[in-house]
């Protein structure tokens, strides 16, 4: 029996005569990309909140939709990634008068797509960096009460781990800080999520970080990228992500040429730890100077031919 | 959407799709990612087209060893990659071989005979030490330039298929007769003449489930009728029939294939269970196994625009569909 299950992260794309599409715009895309993930391994699939409304007029419900992805040999959705637009008027994990609404609203979307039997809520935890500088101990801690809150409801209320992942550009950035948010939230409400390029690109080593962090991890992220942010990207405007004059690309499949991530000595420190449960794949961007479908297959190629060798 | 528990059948695939113009696929990392692909999607073999000159640098043997220093050198690159086997080298007479100083030759002519044997040598020997044992041969040129065969021709042919069936042979290496939609063989009684005037112990047939289709004839009876010869499959689809005959228009290759034909079609070949595709792979798989096929199933998607997506999509169908 393997410890370890296999998930994808979705952020397809595919060149159709209309230009680039996801898979939400037809059915037969859909098909095709179910096809094509099952095909090099997967058994589980990652998205974000707001795709589901397109699910559900897809496939009629979300229920439907997990149905069909059984069929296709895809087990479950395994996790939720929920794309908060933060904004200190309305919903900002630091701004304490915006706490109840953001709990409020995790309640009416797990509410209203009840019948998706996800493990995990995953988020990031505090708005921009450059949102929110200068980060205090203050708003951390605030961010920390925050979280500890919607996770406290989405276990007792939905079942659902809520669980934070910490982009190179999110407020929470930093080892200490990070170290911090998670000694002021309560391990049986707010997890860790390990994306193992953004730490990379934040200057941490993201073993160490699990390292640290073991006992707290729901699940990861395993991308690679092939630069560390020299030039302070996370603390410009308009966004780090897409806009960066230092890259136009931050990420790229795991096994890439010239890859940061030391993904070998992550796996060797899972297997002596005994994580057991889904590892997600994840390749945002790839598209601009590749294709998913080729960065999916080369990055379960990877998975099944080298870190396999390794923990399993 | 139908399972099977049927014993898994081995499984490679065609890497003529990374390579629709002949300066694309030329670099070693291109190979590897291909490779790689490939055999994240449970395939365990690789077919090799052969072509010509230095941005071929898989298209012959020769060529490998400049790129890859030998043979062996490339042979275990893809095994550490997880493809097995060369299984097979597709190999067109009739194309230009710039190393052989040839514009191309053919079967129909007897005095091109000896300088195809001498050949197709490099490619038996390749395959022989790669794992392989097919060399996937054009069956007959383009009916187009043909015209309709007499006896005589067929016996030409089927006299120049047997010699280099034997050369082969010698290597361990059976030589498959290929039938693709513009070829003169690509209807039932010219097939069926050429593979009566051919050595069944040196020459085997290749079954392309998209190209007999297209050309209007059915994979399955095919198959039923020559299952004794059937030694090799490539396996993809098509949602067409040519039936305006087109393929007897002249340069098919180009006014047909490439361009579109009449109806300007953009591709032609797709993968297994495209939505509407004509081929039945559930009943011609069907047939192989009551056959006792043992021999590799290539799957193929020439003219995709998605090399990656296409091995993705038949690995699905293969696994979940065809249970192989």
């Amino acid at each position: 029996m393997s410890a370890l299950r296999w998930s994808y992260m979705d952020h397809w794309r595919v060149n159709t005569p209309r230009g680039p599409v996801t898979q939400y715009a037809s059915r037969r895309h859909m098909d095709d990309f179910v096809k094509q993930i099952r095909s090099v391994g997967f058994e589980g699939l990652d998205m974000f909140d707001f795709q589901v409304f397109a699910l559900s007029q897809m496939f009629g419900s979300v229920e439907k939709y997990q149905e069909y992805l059984r069929e296709h040999g895809i087990d479950k959705i395994v996790n939720l990634f929920r794309g908060i637009m933060y904004d200190p008027r309305v919903a900002d994990a630091h701004v304490r008068e915006t706490h109840d609404e953001i709990v409020g609203s995790t309640r009416r979307m797990l509410g209203m797509w009840e019948g998706l039997e996800i493990e995990s809520l995953i988020v990031m935890p505090a708005s921009l960096y450059i949102d929110t500088a200068p980060v205090t101990d203050d708003k951390i801690k605030a961010a920390a009460e925050c979280w500890n809150r919607v996770g406290e409801m989405t276990l007792t209320e939905f079942g659902v781990r809520s669980t934070c992942h910490h982009e190179f550009f999110c407020a929470i950035r930093t080892e200490d800080d990070i170290r911090k948010f998670y000694e002021w939230t309560d391990p049986r409400y707010v997890s860790f999520f390990c994306d193992t390029a953004q730490h990379c690109i934040a200057g941490i080593d993201p073993v160490a970080l699990f390292e640290d962090l073991h006992d707290r991890c729901s699940g990861f992220h395993f991308k690679d990228t092939r630069q560390v942010d020299t030039t302070g990207a996370y603390d410009n405007r308009p966004d780090a992500e897409l806009m960066a004059p230092q890259t136009a690309q931050w990420f790229h499949e795991m096994g890439t040429e010239g890859g940061l991530v030391d993904f070998p000595r992550l796996m060797r420190a899972l297997k002596r730890h005994e994580f057991s449960g889904w590892i997600t794949v994840e390749h945002d961007k790839v598209n601009i100077g590749g294709d998913y479908a080729e960065s999916t297959a080369l990055a379960m190629w990877y998975a099944q031919n080298v870190l396999s060798e390794i923990y399993s | 959407m139908t399972e099977t528990s049927a014993p898994a059948l081995r499984r490679g695939y065609a890497i003529n799709q990374w390579k629709p113009n002949f300066d694309d696929f030329t670099r070693r990392e291109q190979h590897e990612r291909a490779l790689k692909v490939i055999a994240a999607c449970g395939f365990t073999a690789v077919e090799l087209r052969a072509g010509t000159g230095r941005w071929n640098p898989l298209g012959r043997p020769a060529s490998i060893v400049a790129n890859y220093g030998s043979t062996e050198a490339f042979v275990d690159l893809a095994r550490g990659i997880g493809i097995e086997a060369v299984s097979s080298w597709y190999f067109d007479p009739g194309e230009p071989i710039d190393e052989e100083l040839t514009h191309g030759r053919s079967v129909l002519e007897q005095t091109d005979h000896a300088a195809i044997i001498e050949s197709v040598k490099p490619f038996a020997d390749f395959l022989a030490a790669s794992g392989g044992s097919r060399l996937v041969v054009r069956a007959l040129p383009s009916a187009w330039s043909t015209g309709p065969l007499s006896e005589d021709t067929i016996a030409v042919a089927g006299a120049a298929w047997n010699r280099i069936g034997a050369c082969a042979a010698e290597f361990g290496v059976t030589v498959s007769l290929h039938v693709d939609c513009l070829s003169a063989a690509a209807d039932d009684e010219t097939l069926d003449r050429l593979l009566a005037a051919t050595d069944p112990g040196l020459v085997g047939l290749t079954i392309d489930t998209a190209e007999l289709t297209l050309a209007g004839l059915d994979p399955v009876a095919v198959l039923d009728r020559h299952a004794d010869r059937v030694d090799h499959v490539h396996l993809k689809d098509t949602r067409y029939r040519d039936e305006a005959g087109e393929r007897f228009g002249p340069h098919a290759e180009a006014a047909m294939l490439q361009a579109g034909g009449s109806r300007e079609i953009d591709r032609w070949f797709y993968e297994c269970g495209t939505k509407g595709g004509l081929v039945d792979f559930p009943a011609f798989v069907g047939r192989l196994r009551d056959h006792g096929y043992t021999g590799w199933l290539i799957f193929e998607s020439e003219q995709s625009p998605n090399p990656a997506g296409s091995v993705m999509l038949n690995g699905w169908y293969a696994e979940r569909v065809l249970g192989c």
